[in-house]
């Protein structure tokens, strides 16, 4: 069974979210700090986390962040806040997915099962892509950079394997969105911040990419 | 009748004032002129009829005279014409003058023994006559002409009139330039008004350019001020209102889901009320949305290169709409600058109105007009937009009219807002007219979308 950590100050939401999951077949429990969620994850991992941003004490930004450094169990955020600058914050930090409350069930539910979809690894085997000093291990499920290990959350993996599988051709936001996340439609800015980051861990100059570049207008593409 | 304006009275009132002071100095002068010049002709002409009515005197004192000679042996230059009246006869140089312009009342005050003066007209010429008694029988007239004098006159009241035409005209042109640098602060204040109005609520009057203004631009900046912070205010608390909605909304939604889920396990009147609860919950949080959104559009549109083709494309298809509806008008560019979140709601709300009202869209078109407009059509196949509802429809919380859309609306009342709110912020506009094979076309002008 699915198990899914929800961190949520508000005991109404919490409650009314761990219902609703528990409904849709998860094992859901609940905390109200941040601080708590972080003991709680290091004692009984969950498959999925869902933190609001904020939180009485250490804010959600920051929960991320020290999850993060050594975790990479998917986060989705669920706020009450819209701002550009708090989802993109959330995403830097380290978050795959955000919502914005209210989310209905159905689409939480749909996007936590996009996340572990990515997650697992395939089961027929695909050969290594190899883009400059860039290795690509779709079943191993690990990228090197001149033979070291980088360390990549899921989303990140997915994402680079996307590209790398079609390398030297542009996929546009749209379609990343879909492939990597599995929506029809949803925020860009998702995809924006998640090449960013990546970019932050495969080039030598992240400012300007050789490898994961910008088609204004089109959208991005992994070259040689 | 219109009333004129404040510069153009304020340089009639110059106007009208120089011309009168003008003209009252120029009427003293000439009338001063006109005297002094006069009164130096006459006293020079009757001393010269004096000096000559001597030497006629003189002249006739001999036995026998020759008067004709004797007044010809006068030298009064080609301005001064010698007459004699002696013995009731009338004796000048030539034959031509007698004494038929001498008025008979001067004659009589002549020949009574004392000498007169008096302006006349002789053959159309301002004339002076001297008389001057010589003896009982005989009197000397001397008419002098006083054609330079009224030339001189002339002259003078031309000039004199010019110069109080082209007084008044300066006393204009004083009030025009007067007013000018007076109604300057009137201008900028109705220039930046102006562009507070359509919606640059940074503009303001610069307070220290003249302190004779200062009150105005101050007291006008401060309204401005004001009017900023309420508009700001009423966002931020609609903002602050849907924010504060999502939370609650946020345990209704997954209560209402857990409702729902159970659903076989409820009686069928509980599992209507969950119904109700739960479709009600899910129209109540696109409302939210859409307020949330609403609160949002007044900031300017934040464009990017965009293919709109595509992004339509995939905005049909997430609809589950065929993406064949879509159809780029001639030109070969498709891509725009436009806000990419933006264009797509625009056209994910044209798509809904489309469904909820006009039986479902049957064509999106995307075209350029010249030199650089964007247009998005949306046309739909059902009962059209009457023409007194075209404007009223992109107003906030306006449903259609058809009763069965008005009556199991799902739509939140304003998604076409929305749209008209996404197209102003690109600088653009909504309107909605007939599709000519019926129903109701949907047009979006996006202006500046060429890179």
């Amino acid at each position: 069974m699915t198990a899914v950590l929800v961190i949520e100050d508000d005991d109404r939401i919490r409650l009314a979210l761990l219902l609703a999951l528990e409904e849709e077949g998860y094992r859901a429990y609940g905390v109200a700090t941040a601080e708590e969620g972080l003991q709680r994850q290091r004692a009984d991992p969950a498959d999925n986390v869902l933190v609001d941003l904020m939180l009485p004490g250490m804010d959600g930004f920051e929960y991320i962040r020290q999850l993060r450094r050594d975790d990479d169990v998917p986060i989705v955020v669920v706020s009450a806040r819209d701002d550009t600058h708090d989802i993109v914050a959330a995403l830097e930090a380290g978050a795959d997915d955000y919502v914005v409350k209210p989310v209905a069930i159905k689409e939480l539910s749909a996007r936590l099962r996009a996340l572990r979809r990515r997650g697992r690894v395939g089961t027929t085997p695909v050969s290594n892509h190899i883009i400059g000093e860039l290795e690509v291990s779709p079943d191993a499920g690990e990228v090197r950079r001149a033979g070291q290990v980088v360390p990549v959350t899921r989303t990140e993996f997915r994402l680079l394997c996307e590209l790398a599988e079609h390398v030297g051709r542009v996929l546009s936001r749209r379609q990343l969105l879909q492939r990597v996340w599995g929506y029809d439609t949803g925020d860009e800015r998702l995809v924006d911040v998640h090449v960013g980051r990546l970019r932050q861990k495969i080039e030598d100059d992240p400012a300007n990419p050789r490898h994961l570049v910008t088609l204004r207008g089109l959208g991005y593409k992994l070259q040689r | 009748m219109k009333r004129l304006g404040l510069r153009a009275r304020v340089t009639a009132a110059f106007a009208v004032g120089a011309l009168l002071l003008a003209a009252s100095m120029a009427l003293f002068s000439y009338d001063l002129t006109r005297h002094s010049l006069l009164e130096e002709r006459e006293r020079t002409a009757v001393r010269a009829a004096y000096f000559d009515a001597a030497v006629v005197r003189t002249g006739l004192d001999t036995e026998d005279p020759d008067v004709v000679e004797v007044l010809r042996s006068l030298d009064t230059g080609t301005g001064r014409r010698p007459l004699l009246h002696r013995d009731g006869q009338w004796h000048s140089r030539s034959a031509e003058i007698d004494g038929s312009p001498i008025p008979a009342e001067l004659q009589r005050v002549v020949r009574s023994g004392e000498a007169a003066v008096q302006r006349i007209m002789v053959a159309g010429q301002p004339t002076l006559l001297v008389g001057v008694p010589v003896s009982d029988t005989t009197s000397y007239y001397e008419l002098t002409s006083l054609r330079e004098v009224a030339r001189t006159l002339q002259v003078v009241a031309l000039t004199l009139t010019a110069v109080a035409i082209m007084t008044a005209g300066s006393g204009a042109a004083l009030g025009w330039y007067a007013t000018r640098h007076s109604v300057r602060p009137l201008t900028a204040v109705a220039d930046a008004a102006e562009r507070i109005a359509a919606g640059d609520y940074t503009t303001r009057l610069d307070a220290a350019t003249d302190p004779d203004l200062t009150r105005l631009s101050t007291s006008f900046n401060r309204m401005v001020d004001e009017l900023v912070e309420r508009i700001d205010r009423d966002r931020r608390f609609a903002a602050d209102v849907s924010h504060e909605l999502r939370s609650p909304l946020q345990t209704l939604a997954a209560a209402a889901s857990v409702l729902t889920r159970r659903r076989e396990h409820h009686d069928e009147r509980t599992a209507t009320a969950a119904r109700l609860v739960a479709e009600e919950i899910s129209r109540f949080q696109r409302l939210v949305d859409d307020l949330i959104e609403l609160a949002r559009t007044e900031q300017p549109a934040q464009r990017e290169l965009v293919d709109v083709v595509t992004l339509a494309r995939e905005t049909c298809r997430a609809r589950g709409l065929p993406d064949g509806l879509v159809r780029a008008g001639p030109g070969p560019a498709t891509e725009w600058r436009v806000d990419r979140r933006r264009f797509e709601q625009i056209l994910l709300n044209l798509l809904d109105n489309a469904t909820r009202y006009g039986g479902g869209a049957v064509a999106v078109r995307l075209c350029l007009r010249p030199p650089d407009t964007g247009v998005l059509e949306v046309d739909d196949d059902g009962p059209g937009v009457p023409a007194a509802d075209r404007e009223v429809i992109f107003d906030r919380f306006v449903r259609g009219r058809a009763a069965h859309a008005r009556a199991n609306s799902d739509g939140t009342g304003l998604g076409l807002a929305l749209v008209a709110q996404h197209a102003a912020a690109h600088g653009g506009r909504a309107g909605v007219t007939e599709r000519p094979e019926g129903g109701a076309r949907f047009r979006v002008e996006l202006p500046g979308v060429l890179p």
